[in-house]
């Protein structure tokens, strides 16, 4: 089944200060999209209001998928609508264990451990690290691998991934890459990438590529925009954002 | 009537070799309970305690197992059954281990318990009135692999446990020292461990006392050249709960890992003493404190760390957290440190403070729900305590941990 998640003139407010000013954009499921923009442009804070991070405030706007709103939803209604966030630095939750979290979650405890150590294998974590509290102990590589185990469980309709390919070295990213690939066939997922870097594209290679400077949403194109953006920088988008 | 100090009188009558028992009950008499006047008893209900009721049994009840203490016992490799302070059970004999019966009143440091404890009524209660020391002794080089359990059964009135343990030099076990029952009694447990050179004792011990009771125990570790001791202490039931845990780092490159953990409900009160005595050089401790109130609950941490002028190189670490789960509970934590030589390395750390709210939204943005992550977190904050436990023995443990944690109430204001 095709979904469609829709976001719309979505304004976020943190710490008292407008980061998201009018932010819109539509995509559906198996497609992969980028989101590229200079530090502080609301790239994170666009990840994070999503899902409902209690230190975001929406001032305005709307989320939808198949329009159903999402910003009405608590965090767990969000989730199991479908959204899952792929965090840059992911929390360490000590003393709990990813088979109890996704058991949690909704996962069905028969089959979860199978599950969990084919995704392992897939991402080449380490198995026995599924047994360790969830990413305590982890290197910064380990905890990606892992929080991709749980998106391989836990099946979201649309994957939010907020700069995973800081701190991944070249392999890893490959392979993190190859496995939301995979994921956008297997499950008809849709894959929101927020990076810097074009190398994630690279491998992920996205139908649409968003420019975020300043809170919007100021170029929408394919993938020759990450080649522009790479050779000149986003200066050129700065001045359209006014 | 005083039923206590008239059962008390006849129990001491009794016994084979009353006289250290009549001097420690003398001065038991003369100093009195202590008070919260008393700084080390400011938190402790005394005026509520009402000693007089507790009659000391003149032999144990008879009393069935639990069905936890079955399953811990079916996972062990040796069980002592100790019912109302009274050795009834010395277990199987295993290989390189021995548990004996000892009336001497010796501490294992080397003098007398009168001498170790005499600023303690409650250790005086204890010299005066336990009916023996169990010893586990073992040997030398001998490795025990599957673990000892020391089951602690309480029915009423006063009792008053005593373990020591002894592990030789180059030696190594695990020992779980348990505490069940207890409806309406008063348990003082005292405990001595001595670690021998490059010998390791993993201890957990783990209180789950019916709410009503009060227990007051003390443990002390002594620690000889590179001998290590990781001990967990895990207080969830009585009325009163106090628990005062000891190391003295005696010997060169000695290191002790103290964990300890409780969860507070209703009006419980926990309170937490430690001293980590740092005597010789190159010496550790790690000492991990949490603990979650709810309820009306409180509690209080006391953690002293003390370095002797000549335990160069020592390292010494103290970490408290408490974990709020109403707005009606209440905890405090005052670390001290004392120290003496200038080149250690030490640092304290503590918090009190309500559930770490970034760490739910993780949990609830993958879909759990809001009551379940407050319960996996809660359940987390102590299955990190138990992390030192035996695999045969985490599931079942952890599994009783979460029993009692569905009961409680998060109140999140």
């Amino acid at each position: 089944m095709s979904s469609t998640l829709k976001i719309e003139g979505l304004r976020v407010e943190v710490a008292g200060k407008e980061v998201l000013k009018d932010l819109s954009l539509t995509m559906h499921s198996g497609e992969v999209h980028a989101i590229m923009g200079p530090n502080g442009s609301g790239k994170s804070t666009l990840a994070h209001a999503l899902t409902g991070h209690p230190g975001y405030r929406i001032l305005d706007g709307s989320v939808t998928i198949d329009d159903v709103e999402l910003l009405t939803m608590t965090p767990t209604e969000r989730a199991r609508h479908g959204l899952m966030l792929v965090l840059q630095q992911p929390f360490e939750i000590p003393g709990v264990r990813s088979f109890d979290l996704l058991v949690a979650a909704g996962a069905d405890p028969a089959t979860l451990r199978a599950r969990m150590l084919d995704e392992a294998r897939r991402i080449e974590l380490a198995p026995e690290l599924l047994d360790r509290f969830v990413n305590v102990d982890l290197s910064g590589g380990e905890r990606k691998r892992a929080e991709m185990v749980q998106l391989g469980v836990l099946r979201p309709k649309f994957a939010l991934l907020d700069e995973i390919d800081s701190g991944l070295d070249v392999d890893a990213l490959d392979v993190v890459a190859q496995r939301l690939v995979a994921a956008t066939t297997e499950w008809n997922c849709g894959v929101l990438a927020i990076t810097h870097f074009r190398r994630l594209l690279l491998e992920l290679t996205p139908t649409m590529i968003h420019v975020v400077s300043d809170g919007r949403v100021v170029a929408t194109g394919g993938p020759e925009l990450a080649v522009t953006l790479e050779r000149d920088g986003y200066d050129i988008f700065r001045s359209t954002s006014t | 009537m005083n039923a206590f100090a008239e059962s008390a009188s006849t129990f001491i009558a009794e016994r084979p070799d009353a006289a250290a028992r009549r001097r420690a009950w003398s001065i038991y008499e003369s100093t009195g309970l202590p008070t919260t006047s008393d700084e080390v008893w400011r938190y402790a209900p005394l005026g509520d305690l009402g000693l007089e009721r507790f009659e000391v049994p003149s032999a144990p009840a008879t009393t069935p197992d639990s069905a936890f203490a079955t399953q811990l016992s079916q996972r062990a490799g040796l069980v002592i059954r100790v019912v109302d302070g009274f050795c009834v059970s010395t277990g199987d004999l295993v290989e390189g281990v021995t548990v004996e019966l000892d009336e001497s009143s010796e501490s294992l440091a080397g003098e007398s318990l009168l001498d170790r404890y005499e600023s303690d009524a409650f250790s005086m209660l204890n010299v005066a009135l336990a009916p023996s020391a169990t010893v586990i002794r073992v040997a030398a080089g001998v490795n025990v692999v599957e673990p000892v359990v020391v089951l602690n059964e309480s029915t009423a009135g006063a009792s008053f446990p005593r373990t020591q343990i002894v592990v030789e030099r180059g030696a190594s076990v695990t020992i779980v020292e348990y505490f069940e029952g207890g409806a309406n009694a008063l348990v003082v447990p005292v405990s001595e461990y001595r670690v021998e050179d490059n010998a390791s004792l993993r201890l957990i011990t783990y209180q789950r006392l019916d709410m009503s009771a009060w227990h007051i125990a003390r443990t002390t570790g002594f620690i000889a050249r590179d001998a290590r001791l990781h001990q967990a202490v895990v207080g969830l039931g009585a009325h009163y709960d106090r628990s005062r845990n000891d190391a003295e780092l005696l010997g060169a490159g000695a290191s002790n890992e103290l964990r300890t953990t409780f969860l507070g409900a209703g009006d419980q009160v926990h309170d937490f003493r430690t001293r980590q005595y740092h005597v010789a050089p190159r010496t550790t401790s790690t000492l991990l404190s949490k603990g979650a109130v709810a309820d009306h609950s409180r509690s209080v941490y006391t953690g002293l760390i003390e370095i002797e002028k000549g335990a160069k190189r020592t390292d010494a670490r103290q970490t408290n957290h408490n974990l709020l789960l109403s707005p009606t509970a209440h905890a405090d934590s005052v670390p001290n440190l004392d120290i003496r030589e200038s080149d250690v390395m030490c640092a304290h750390a503590s918090s009190v403070g309500p559930l770490d709210e970034l760490q739910r939204w993780y949990l609830e943005s993958r879909g759990v729900s809001r009551d379940d992550a407050q319960r996996l977190l809660i359940q987390g904050f102590f299955y990190e305590m138990l992390s030192a436990l035996p695999s045969e023995l985490a599931e079942l443990v952890e599994s009783d941990v979460a029993s009692v944690l569905a009961s409680v109430a998060v109140v999140t204001s």
